[in-house]
C-alpha cells in the first residue's frame, strides 16, 4: 500500500476485516460442532451391552468377561451394576428394585465397516462357554446417522457463509476500484492495457484483503480460544492447547487468502469495467 | 526471412504519423466528425483552430484512439486504428503523449509521481528514470511544484505537468487539447513554444485552440475546425521542411 490507509480506505479495510473475521469464526465453529458430533458418533459406535444367557448366575457372568477379555475388538468391559442400570434409566426404577442383572458393558474398538463385531463377540463368547448376545446401538433409533448429517450441515453451512463473506468481500474491494478510478483514467489515457490497469488495482485489494483476512483471522482464532475457555470450565492452556489439532486452524488460514482472492476479484472486475469505459468513448 | 512492411508501416516510416482519410466520427447516435483529411508528420506541428464545440476536442479523442472512427481511414502511427486489437491499440497509445483540456491526475500523488507514470507503465525503475523526470520538470518550468501533490496546484502548473507527463515517455506524437486554456497570452506563447520544442527531437505535434494568435508562435501547419469539418489553413511547417530538404 502506498500510503498508510486514510479515511474511506480505512473503513474498507474494517469491512474486510469484519468479514473475514466472521467466514473465519464460523468455520473454527463448524469445526467444532463437527469434532462433537465426530466424537458422539465414535462414543455411539463403540459402545455395546454383552447380555449373558447362559451359564446363569455370576458363573456366567465371570466366564463372559474372561472371555471378553481376550476379545480383540473390545477395549474394555464392565458388569452392569443395579446402581448404574438406574441412573441409566434416569431414576424412574430405584437401584434395589431392580433383578440381578446378565448385562456387560463393553466399548469397542474402531473396526472396518464390513466387519460383523457382534458376530465376532458371540464367537469368542461361545469358545469361553459362554452363550449370550450382542446389542449395539440400533441403526433405527434417533441418533442413527444424525452425527454424520450435523457435519455435513455444518461443513456445507460454513462454506455457504465463507462464500457470502467472500461476495461482501468482493463487493467491498469494487469499492476500492472506484476510489482508484481515476488511477485507471490516467493509466488507460497513458497506453496501459486493461490487464494491466485491472491488475495494479487488484493487487493493491488483494494486499489489503491479505492484511484484513489475517488481522479477521487472529481476531477469530483468539475468540474462538475465548469460547473454548468458557465452554470447558477449570481447562488449562496446556490441556486446551493439547486438544486443538493443526486441521483446526485451517479456517484461520484459510482467511487471508480467501479474503485477498475475494477481494483481488472484485477490484479488478471492477477496474476492467472503468478501463473499457475510458477506452471508448464513442 | 524477410519482413515485409505493412503498407501502414511504410506510412510511419516516411515520417507519417497520422494520415486520415474521410472520416466520420462522433459519439452514440451524434456525429460530430465529417470527412476528415488530415495527415501529421514527424518534426512538424500541426494547429487546429475553431470555436467552441467545433469538434476540436472530438478530433483530438480519436487521434488518440479513445473514438473509433465510423467511416473512412484511420492509420496513426503505423497502425490502422479501425482494425487494430486491443493490445495493438493499446501499443500505439503508448507512443501517443496527450494533453487534455482538463488533465486528469492522480491526485493524491506528487506531480513528480504523476509525471513519472508512463515510465513506471514502461517498467522503469524511479532509480533509473528520476534524473529525466527532473528534467522534465525544469522543462517545463514546474521545478517549486514537482513535489507538492497535483490536487494543490493551479489551473497553469497543472498543464504543465501534464505536458511534461505526456513527454515522459518520448512519445513519436504529441496531442495537446486547448493546453493554454486560462493562461495569460504570454504563458500560452510559451507553452506552444515548448511543445513546438519537440518537433526538434522528432516527435510530430498537434495542438487543438480556439486561439487563432497562436498560429503566429512557431512555424507550424494551421487546420480550421467548423462544424466537424476540418480544412487546411496553411502548411508552414511543411514548407519549411520541404525547403530544407
Amino acid at each position: 500500500m502506498r500510503n498508510a490507509l486514510t479515511g474511506v480506505e480505512r473503513a474498507m479495510f474494517w469491512t474486510l476485516a469484519f468479514a473475514a473475521f466472521a467466514a473465519a469464526a464460523a468455520g473454527l465453529a463448524a469445526r467444532g460442532v463437527d469434532r462433537v458430533a465426530a466424537s458422539y458418533e465414535a462414543a455411539r459406535s463403540n459402545y455395546a451391552i454383552v447380555r449373558v444367557l447362559a451359564p446363569e448366575g455370576p458363573a456366567g457372568i465371570a466366564a463372559a468377561e474372561v472371555a471378553l477379555a481376550q476379545a480383540i475388538q473390545v477395549t474394555s468391559a464392565a458388569p452392569m451394576t443395579a446402581g448404574r442400570a438406574a441412573a441409566l434409566l434416569g431414576g424412574e426404577v430405584r437401584a434395589e428394585d431392580l433383578p440381578a442383572l446378565r448385562l456387560i458393558e463393553i466399548e469397542l474398538a474402531a473396526a472396518p465397516a464390513h466387519v460383523d463385531v457382534s458376530g465376532d463377540l458371540v464367537a469368542a463368547l461361545a469358545q469361553g462357554g459362554v452363550t449370550a448376545e450382542v446389542i449395539e446401538a440400533p441403526d433405527d433409533s434417533a441418533g442413527a446417522g444424525l452425527a454424520s448429517r450435523v457435519r455435513n450441515a455444518a461443513f456445507w453451512g460454513a462454506i455457504g457463509f465463507a462464500l457470502v463473506m467472500g461476495i461482501i468481500v468482493s463487493l467491498a474491494a469494487r469499492g476500492l476500484a472506484a476510489r482508484r478510478r481515476e488511477m485507471v483514467t490516467v493509466m488507460c489515457d497513458l497506453g496501459a492495457t486493461q490487464g494491466q490497469a485491472a491488475g495494479r488495482i487488484a493487487d493493491e485489494a488483494a494486499v489489503m484483503g491479505l492484511y484484513a483476512g489475517v488481522v479477521g483471522g487472529v481476531l477469530a482464532g483468539i475468540a474462538g480460544f475465548i469460547v473454548l475457555m468458557l465452554a470447558i470450565p477449570g481447562v488449562s492452556l496446556d490441556a486446551l492447547a493439547g486438544m486443538i489439532l493443526p486441521v483446526d486452524l485451517t479456517p484461520i488460514a484459510a482467511a487471508p487468502l480467501g479474503a485477498a482472492i475475494a477481494a483481488g476479484a472484485g477490484a479488478r472486475a471492477a477496474a476492467s469495467y472503468f478501463h473499457a469505459q475510458a477506452a471508448r468513448l464513442g | 526471412m524477410v519482413r515485409v512492411n505493412t503498407p501502414e508501416q511504410d506510412l510511419f516510416e516516411r515520417g507519417i504519423l497520422a494520415r486520415l482519410s474521410g472520416v466520420d466520427a462522433g459519439y452514440k447516435t451524434a456525429t460530430v466528425l465529417f470527412g476528415i483529411d488530415f495527415e501529421a508528420r514527424a518534426g512538424e506541428v500541426a494547429l487546429i483552430t475553431g470555436p467552441a464545440a467545433a469538434g476540436k476536442t472530438t478530433f483530438m479523442h480519436l487521434l488518440r484512439l479513445a473514438l473509433q472512427p465510423r467511416s473512412g481511414r484511420c492509420v496513426i502511427l503505423g497502425t490502422d486504428v479501425g482494425r487494430a486489437s486491443a493490445r495493438a491499440r493499446a501499443n500505439v497509445k503508448k507512443r501517443i503523449g496527450y494533453v487534455a483540456e482538463n488533465p486528469t491526475f492522480i491526485e493524491n500523488w506528487t506531480a513528480f509521481d504523476n509525471i513519472a507514470m508512463p515510465l513506471r507503465l514502461a517498467g522503469q525503475k524511479p532509480r533509473d528514470d528520476s534524473d529525466d523526470v527532473r528534467e522534465l520538470v525544469e522543462f517545463v518550468g514546474l521545478t517549486d511544484a514537482a513535489d507538492l501533490t497535483v490536487e494543490k496546484l493551479s489551473g497553469a502548473e497543472r498543464h504543465r505537468a501534464a505536458i511534461a507527463r505526456a513527454l515522459a515517455a518520448k512519445p513519436a506524437l504529441i496531442l495537446a487539447d486547448d493546453p493554454t486554456a486560462g493562461m495569460s497570452p504570454a504563458d500560452g506563447r510559451r507553452i506552444v513554444r515548448l511543445l513546438a520544442e519537440m518537433r526538434r527531437v522528432g516527435a510530430g505535434v498537434v495542438i487543438a485552440s480556439q486561439d487563432e494568435s497562436l498560429a503566429d508562435s512557431a512555424p507550424l501547419n494551421h487546420w480550421r475546425m467548423e462544424r466537424g469539418r476540418l480544412s487546411p489553413i496553411s502548411q508552414a511547417a511543411t514548407e519549411e521542411a520541404e525547403a530544407f530538404e
